[in-house]
């Protein structure tokens, strides 16, 4: 039981917390994953602090001549892979009833990193499912519902895009949903007499901040008020950048002459 | 949208919020009954509204069944409850009066625009309320669980 055995217990707690908050966990779940992996390790001072963009992290074995760590991780970028979050909730119900050895848990943890989301043509048809729902659902007819299909994938695919580019958040709505009204309004003037309000919303759907809008109340009922209101900010901003992404587009074609 | 039966409506949900389950990495075992809470609680909604009640009244109740019901699957599956919830609670999100909001403002009618975007605010809030309310609820009820357990060993 020497200082390397804590070093190595720190690195796998925080590497669990980091692809918990990365995959879109709240963040009390993030601390209890952590203290409970320092737990199962018989570390007993554990202090975690977790915000929405980085990780604190203190532990003690506690003896005369053990020496405190402290780590601090920093979390850049987030997106919501459902997946993980249930294999790593599940790892640290393992970890801490069995007695799984510290290296054995870096290696499950590294094969839980290294999966994939979906295929890119099941995630494509996924969005566009949404579409085709959502269209109908806020009253589209049938012939919005197939166009509302193919805008879907056209923005889902932009978005990709963007995304790849390493543009912040906000610019990779704003645009995306700029996309999908410019093409909504261009298949408007191709086949006269559809809707475009159903098309929109349908395409705006996929950035709705759903899961933000979640993590942000489960966190504030846990206590976590710092990590509640960002997480409800973030929504905030999410929701002008939908706004402003459809509305300038919508403006613009207004002053140049376009009839809605 | 009463003009459609509900069951349609919930099929309509149930593939929508699957496309979400897609694109959100939820585990295959689960994406059935992800989909099904959505859809429940869209059905939730389309009554409420269709039968005259405030949409933030129907957003609330409707975001109640999907809490609901995700806390009963992941009891089940001893799994996550986000899990069942993010999916599940998309439909209920106000996108369409987002939108409509905009419109107004760019149609110049502040005044629609601000009842629209106070209408987004709260139905924002109350899927957040209902969502920590059941939440609270199947804590106390574990937590009473528990205590009587402890009692009677």
């Amino acid at each position: 039981m020497d200082k390397a055995y804590q070093k190595k217990v720190l690195i796998l707690a925080l590497y669990a917390g980091e692809l918990m908050m990365k995959n879109g966990a709240e963040i009390y779940r993030v601390e209890d994953t952590i203290v409970r992996i320092c737990k199962a390790c018989r570390i007993p001072y554990v202090e975690c602090f977790a915000t929405g963009t980085g990780i604190f992290l203190s532990l003690d074995k506690g003896g005369t001549d053990d020496d405190v760590y402290t780590f601090i991780k920093r979390i850049h970028s987030t997106s919501t892979d459902l997946m993980k979050i249930s294999q790593i909730n599940d790892f640290s119900r393992r970890f801490s009833s069995t007695d799984l050895s510290v290296e054995e848990g870096m290696d499950i943890l590294r094969n839980i990193d290294q999966q994939k989301p979906y295929p890119k043509s099941i995630r494509f048809l996924g969005a566009g499912l949404v579409g085709l729902a959502f269209c109908f659902m806020f009253g589209g007819g049938w012939k919005e519902c197939l166009l509302s299909l193919f805008v879907v994938l056209g923005t889902h695919f932009i978005s990709g895009v963007i995304g790849r580019l390493q543009f912040n958040q906000f610019i990779r709505i704003f645009l995306s949903c700029s996309f999908a009204t410019v093409a909504s309004i261009l298949l408007s003037y191709a086949i006269p007499g559809i809707l475009i309000s159903p098309m929109i919303i349908a395409s705006v759907t996929i950035f709705l901040p759903g899961v933000s809008i979640t993590n942000s109340a489960r966190d504030l009922l846990s206590g976590q008020t710092l990590a509640g209101m960002a997480k409800a900010t973030e929504a905030m901003i999410i929701a002008v950048a939908i706004a402003v992404g459809v509305g300038l587009v919508l403006q613009l074609w207004q002053i140049s002459g376009g009839v809605l | 949208m009463m003009d459609f039966p509900l069951i349609l409506h919930f099929f309509v949900a149930f593939i929508g919020t699957l496309g979400f389950c897609l694109l959100f990495h939820v585990p295959l075992r689960h994406i059935v009954y992800a989909s099904s809470g959505g859809g429940l609680g869209w059905i939730t909604y389309v009554y409420l509204t269709g039968t005259g009640n405030s949409p933030v009244v129907a957003c609330f109740l409707g975001a109640i069944v999907v809490s609901l019901v995700a806390e009963v699957f992941s009891r089940a599956g001893k799994e996550a409850t986000t899990l069942f919830i993010i999916p599940g609670i998309i439909p209920l999100v106000p996108g369409a009066p987002l939108y409509y909001t905009m419109r107004e403002i760019l149609d110049g009618d502040f005044s629609s625009a601000a009842s629209m975007g106070a209408q987004v605010l709260f139905m924002a809030g109350s899927i957040a309320i209902a969502i920590l309310m059941s939440a609270s609820v199947t804590r106390l009820l574990v937590a009473v669980k528990n205590n009587l357990s402890a009692n009677r060993s």
